[in-house]
């Protein structure tokens, strides 16, 4: 019945010389100590409450037995928490003990001064500004306090369902826009501004290095967001305001603090505008532009990277993407070579062996007509074609392990034939002036 | 008597013709077996079992009665509960009684969770008369107010059931409770109506006017005698300023707005003074002689002319613009390796120092700006060299709170010094201590409590202050005085937190026994008692303003209280579990922050009510999310909260402006500054 042990109870008995004990007294006792206890411990929790601590301390049962006029046990107090053994006695018969170390007297004086625990310091910042939190180290991220109550919910939060149930006296806030402080906003002007200037290269990467580190512009990436895109669709032809904006893009990714993952679906069209656009840069240089597709690949390799955990179907839908405009012979080279850059960037080795190699034979022809071409302009654009779907090929090689001890010119002319059938008479020749035995092997692997 | 010999008479008796002697006996020797004993039909014949079965009698008769009175009559269970318990430990066995708790316990845990812990325990006849718990309720008769059909169908229901247990319920109400019938049609606070909005709010929370020791429905009147009518009429106005000193003020700011003339827009120094800060001898406001003030001296002028500068120059809370609350600004001091020994922390109104009272029995005193403290002591001297923190050693007990003496941020260096020069702390060791904070050591230490003292707080006007204990009184002290003034005795349980009202004339006190009282300085009579507490109060706020009080527990509820007519305004919640350590109210006693246990500094909005919304219910919260309105919910809440009692606990209520979360970091203190800037401080728990 009694949560206390009444064989404790005879023990202590024996101890002061009383052997037999009328049952009835031992549950008595044993009620009576049990309610002493509860007692005692009833009165160290206010000990607890008042110390602002949430653990019960040795401490707090000493001060609790003094308050009610007993003398408190010695020796138990320490500032780490008990440890308490168990040693098993007879069967379902365990018994606690406090553990207590042992030490040698000899070893205790000679060995070092303990550590000074450090000092208490305090250090301040602001929890809030002007009503809103600011998001510096210093303060919770939006995910650590997701799972604290910290807004009204339900019917009395929402004055609008409030209103309709009835209830008089309701005042109802106005839908707020998204409040930016006065110096939020002149700083996205100036950020904008800068980037945006062509002639004062300092300034811009001033700004860029600023949203590549400052904390606290949390607030400011849907608006950074809405300005690359709408600056993206307005100046495919200047290649210095796309390189800007890809720039941007990438300097917002790299800022730890900034929380982008809700933004990736809106971030991800202007970089594949970069990427695969049909036309991007005026009509000469061209070849320009395949810069720009480069950098904004790197920009689309890093994305997949960092977010493709948390949106599984990210992967799937870029690749897509890149591979219809990698094969789709109405678009520009521009476009192809894009596609086939993303498609690296998006999955390396892995995608290029699954997608590119098996589609090249047929590809062939396209950059064929392109570097037959009379026209220069065009040429180059197919060299800068093949390039790409080299280097794509020569991950390949990177990834594949085995050795293969060099190959004699004998077999060249058997390698060369079957790497014609698989990806076309135009690349195998390339790939073979590559002088690279393995990635060869690698080719025909796949 | 053999068991055959009775048939055997009636037979005879039948034969005989003896038809009246007959059937008198057949009546009578009904209510006996065959062996000739009594069989017990009456429920209360059958020993301590009588309460359990009668309390469930009663329990499942409650919960199937109509929905208008079931909150009513729910309210009604605990008290049966605990009185049967404690009956059934002093007369009948801890098998009975033990048996009785385990069974009936559940429903009572939400809203009793510390009572039920302290009866647990309790077995044996000594214990009931021992516990602090069981006094209480043994001692006084636990009042509840019920709607007269409620009662009276109570009434007829235990009647029916006499029997069957229902005399032993009767008995209970009859010998411990004070049950207080109101018609509902003829009291318009009773209608029905407002019962329906009621019984959504008092499925979690007690009437205003049960509980014990009960006092008149609807009223604060500490006096159980008078009617509920007759209140302390109280005097709530700012203390006046001392003529002298109002001249010398005068003189200064004229002399000040000469020197800085105001920028356009701007009030002059004098005319702000005149218009919003005066004070005058009024009719509501205490007068000078009630208070005893020492004559004013240079730091008392310095310090006013401060104020009305520090007023003309604040951030302005004016109300919900436009609907939104204001936004406030919040500072955080964080504590670091404290390894949880900072038990309170205070901040100087100059806004120059911080002092942490720490378990291991000493107080620790930083300048914010981490300059050297200033010192009295001679340079050269066995004075530890200047630096930003001190120790103030010389409790032998935990400090369990701090204050600093009244002050005002100096921006003149050539007035008098308006910093805080004196530093209060209490202790487990029973004593308070009074440190200078210019020579750096204990100046007296004033004893007369009992036990622990838990709360200190300095009086607006310094010279004044006020201490609550363990023994469950709350003192008043002068510093000049070795004993205390006053003793302000009443609560059942210790006085936790105490406070000042503004004008000095009154004085609060929170304790665990879950009551506010409001205490007159001049005379040591109770003038108000608040009860409504679901938890122990840990802190109080009086308003500047002066007509409310803000008091909070640690179940995570604020609640404000009109001290004029004695009523409760509100009820916020939002904070969770583990107690709201600290209460600071704005200048304009527009805006209440508060922080606590839960890591969260939150901004509340005085000025609107949520009173309309149920209290902050939220109609099924948790739950499927579902949102019904009117009369539907009102319905289906009261119909649903028997069965579905589970779901979130955190409720925050509609009036709730923000809320910041700290990492980690419970906040000890908040304060608002007399600019309306907060300042919170806690330590970060790793």
């Amino acid at each position: 019945m009694s949560v206390w042990n009444p064989e404790n109870i005879k023990d202590v008995a024996e101890s002061v010389g009383i052997t037999s004990l009328n049952d009835d007294v031992l549950q008595a006792l044993c009620s009576d100590i049990e309610y002493r206890i509860s007692q005692v411990l009833e009165e160290a929790l206010k000990f607890m409450r008042h110390s602002k601590r949430s653990t019960l301390t040795t401490q707090d049962v000493a001060q609790a037995l003094r308050a009610l006029d007993v003398e408190p046990l010695y020796g138990y107090e320490s500032t780490r928490p008990l440890r308490f053994g168990e040693a098993s006695i007879g069967p379902g018969q365990p018994l606690f003990y406090v553990e207590d170390e042992e030490v040698d007297f000899e070893k205790l004086i000679n060995a070092p001064l303990p550590k000074v625990p450090r000092e208490i310091t305090f250090t301040a910042h602001w929890l809030a500004v002007e009503g809103v939190q600011p998001s510096i180290p210093q303060n919770p991220t939006a995910a650590d306090s997701r799972n604290q109550e910290l807004v009204p919910k339900g019917q009395s939060a929402n004055p609008h369902m409030a209103a309709m149930s009835g209830n008089e006296n309701v005042t109802v806030k106005p839908l707020v826009k998204h409040v930016l402080s006065k110096e939020l906003q002149l700083y996205f002007e100036k950020i904008c501004s800068a980037l945006l200037d062509e002639s004062n290269n300092e300034y811009r990467i001033a700004a860029l290095a600023s949203i590549r580190s400052d904390p606290g512009l949390h607030q400011l990436v849907p608006y950074f967001v809405q300005f690359i895109a709408e600056k993206v669709t307005h100046n495919l032809k200047n290649l210095f305001v796309l390189t800007q904006m890809m720039l941007l893009t990438t300097a917002m990714l790299e800022n730890s603090n900034l929380y982008v993952d809700p933004y990736i679906a809106s971030i991800i069209p202007p970089v594949l505008t970069c990427l695969v656009g049909r036309h991007l840069g005026s009509l000469p240089d061209a070849l320009a532009a395949y810069d720009l597709r480069r950098l904004s690949a790197s920009v689309l390799s890093s994305i997949t990277k960092k977010y493709s955990k948390s949106s599984h179907m990210l992967k799937p839908r870029l690749a897509r993407t890149c591979l219809k405009h990698f094969l789709d012979p109405t678009k520009p080279l521009g476009a192809n070579y894009g596609g086939i850059i993303g498609l690296q960037a998006i999955g390396g080795p892995e995608i290029v062996r699954a997608l590119v190699v098996p589609n090249l034979r047929e590809y062939e022809d396209l950059v064929k007509d392109a570097i037959d071409a009379m026209d220069e302009g065009k040429r180059h654009e197919g060299e800068m074609v093949i390039k790409a779907l080299l280097e794509a090929l020569v991950s390949l090689e990177e990834e594949s392990v085995g050795a293969v001890n060099g190959f004699t010119n004998g077999h060249s002319v058997e390698w060369r034939k079957e790497l014609g059938d698989k990806i076309g008479d135009l690349f195998a020749e390339r790939v073979l002036e590559l002088g690279k035995p393995r990635l060869v092997k690698a080719i025909m692997e796949c | 008597m053999d068991a055959n010999v009775i048939p055997q008479v009636i037979e005879y008796l039948s034969k005989k013709g003896y038809s009246k002697t007959e059937s008198m006996l057949r009546q009578e020797s009904a209510n006996q077996d065959v062996d000739g004993r009594p069989i017990n039909t009456k429920a209360e014949e059958t020993g301590g079992a009588k309460y359990g079965k009668a309390f469930g009698l009663m329990r499942s008769w409650v919960e199937e009665s109509l929905d208008i009175y079931k909150p009513d009559l729910r309210r009604l269970l605990w008290p049966v509960f605990v009185y049967s318990f404690l009956t059934l430990a002093s007369d009948f066995s801890p098998k009975d009684s033990s048996h009785f708790f385990e069974s009936f316990k559940s429903g009572f845990e939400k809203e009793h969770e510390d009572d039920l812990r302290a009866l647990r325990p309790i077995s044996l006849p000594e214990h009931v008369l021992n516990s602090d718990v069981a006094k209480i309720y043994r001692g006084n008769k636990y009042r509840i107010t019920l709607s007269q059909v409620a009662f009276l169908n109570l009434v007829q229901f235990l009647e029916s059931k006499e029997k069957d247990g229902g005399a032993v319920i009767v008995g209970v109400i009859q010998s411990h409770l004070q049950v207080i019938t109101i018609d509902r049609v003829a009291d318009d606070q009773n209608s029905l109506a407002r019962l329906l909005k009621r019984a959504r709010a008092s499925e979690e929370h007690p009437a205003e006017d049960e509980g014990i020791p009960g006092h008149n429905p609807g009223s604060a009147n500490v006096d159980r005698s008078a009617g509920s009518t007759v209140l302390t009429r109280l005097k709530l106005g700012h203390m006046p300023l001392e003529s002298d000193l109002m001249s010398d003020v005068r003189a200064e700011l004229e002399e000040e707005d000469a020197k800085n003339p105001p920028v356009s827009g701007q009030d002059s120094l004098i005319q702000h003074f005149e218009q919003r800060i005066k004070r005058e001898e009024s009719e509501d406001a205490p007068t000078r002689s009630e208070l005893q003030l020492p004559p004013s001296i240079a730091r008392d002028v310095a310090m006013e002319v401060q104020k009305v500068k520090e007023d003309r120059d604040r951030f302005k809370i004016e109300g919900r613009t436009g609907g939104v609350g204001p936004g406030v600004s919040v500072t955080m001091f964080t504590f670091h390796n404290t390894y949880d020994s900072i038990n309170c922390l205070d901040f100087s109104e100059d806004n120059m120092l911080v002092a942490a009272g720490m378990s291991e029995c000493y107080i620790r005193v930083w300048s914010l700006d981490g300059k050297a403290l200033p010192t009295m002591a001679q340079p050269g001297s066995t004075e530890q060299p200047p630096s930003a923190s001190r120790r103030l050693i010389g409790h032998s007990g935990p400090v369990y709170a701090v204050s600093f003496s009244p002050s005002v941020a100096s921006s003149n260096p050539l007035a008098p010094s308006t910093n805080s020069k004196h530093l209060l702390s209490c202790s487990a060791d029973k004593s308070i201590r009074l440190w200078s904070l210019e020579t750096w050591t204990c100046l007296v230490v004033y004893k007369g409590h009992d036990h622990s003292v838990w709360d200190v707080k300095w009086g607006p006007f310094g010279l004044y202050f006020l201490t609550g204990s363990l023994d469950r009184t709350c003192r008043l002290w002068r510093t000049d005085h070795i004993e205390d003034l006053r003793m302000f005795v009443g609560h059942d349980k210790d006085v936790d937190t105490v406070c000042f009202h503004p004008n000095s004339a009154y004085v609060f006190t929170g304790s665990s026994d879950r009551i506010v009282r409001m205490w007159a300085v001049a005379n040591g009579y109770p003038v108000r008692m608040f009860t409504g507490h679901t938890g122990n109060i840990t802190s109080l706020a009086c308003s500047p303003s002066g007509k409310i009080l803000a008091s909070a527990d640690d179940a995570g509820t604020i609640i404000l209280w009109d001290l004029g007519p004695g009523k409760l305004k509100k009820r916020m919640r939002g904070h969770g579990k583990g107690g709201i350590w600290s209460l600071s109210w704005s200048v304009e006693s527009t805006v209440l922050v508060s922080g606590g246990a839960d890591g969260t500094v939150r901004i509340w909005d005085i000025a609107i009510g949520n009173d309309a919304s149920g209290q902050g219910r939220v109609i099924g919260e948790g739950g499927a999310g579902q949102k019904i309105d009117g009369n539907a919910a009102q319905m289906h809440a009261v119909a649903g909260a028997g069965t579905k009692k589970k779901g979130k606990d955190v409720v925050v209520t509609s009036d709730q402006i923000s809320a910041f979360p700290t990492k980690k970091s419970p906040v000890y203190k908040v304060r608002f500054t007399r600019q309306n800037l907060v300042v919170a401080g806690g330590a970060f728990l790793t």
